[in-house]
């Protein structure tokens, strides 16, 4: 893993069909067929080779992507958790929440959406 | 003109030795889609192959390597 540490290697990697691969897939398939249109050739039969090296990149860009981002939500996760065993007395068990809890929570599931 | 000359002996062959942004009127073609660049087709479909054999490598790789770091196998 170039981008990842070594401690990554401790999580569940992703299947061969993931979704960020079926989604980079599907836009390199697409780029490959607007390529064709634009060059006024038909769009599914032409240039096969390029729609396979177009789909294969995205494939492999997005499997790689898949193993970053989960990376990614575990570290924030491991965080999260590590706070809340840290400061018991704002996490009560019976009752409500406390107010600075509940924007610690929300503050974390802000973090995890701004990965995109 | 010499040089115009020089740039036709030098595309004799078929592919040019200037990578140039503009192309010469005098030896240039519309691309013709029943004669395909064979060498382009093959790299293409040869590096698709390679992608998907690295793919499959590092996942099982991957794989691998969960299993030892848990003791699941």
């Amino acid at each position: 893993m170039g981008l990842l540490p070594d401690e990554a290697k401790v999580l569940p990697p992703p299947g061969i069909v993931n979704r960020n691969s079926v989604w980079f897939g599907l836009c390199g398939w697409a780029t490959a067929m607007l390529h064709n249109s634009l060059n006024r050739r038909p769009a599914l039969k032409a240039g096969l080779h390029r729609q396979a090296l177009f789909i294969t990149v995205g494939w492999f860009i997005g499997y790689h992507l898949t193993k970053f981002e989960n990376y990614k939500y575990a570290t924030l996760d491991r965080d999260m958790s590590e706070y809340i065993r840290l400061h018991p007395e704002e996490f009560p068990d019976k009752g409500n929440s406390t107010w600075k809890s509940s924007r610690i929570r929300v503050l974390i599931s802000v973090l995890r959406f701004s990965l995109y | 003109m010499p040089f115009g000359r020089l740039f036709i002996v030098l595309n004799m062959n078929g592919f040019s030795l200037f990578s140039v942004f503009s192309r010469n009127s005098f030896i240039a073609s519309k691309p013709d889609p029943s004669k395909p660049n064979m060498l382009r087709v093959g790299l293409a479909f040869g590096s698709t192959a390679v992608l998907w054999a690295l793919l499959f490598k590092q996942h099982s790789t991957d794989v691998h390597e969960y299993k030892t770091r848990n003791g699941l196998e």
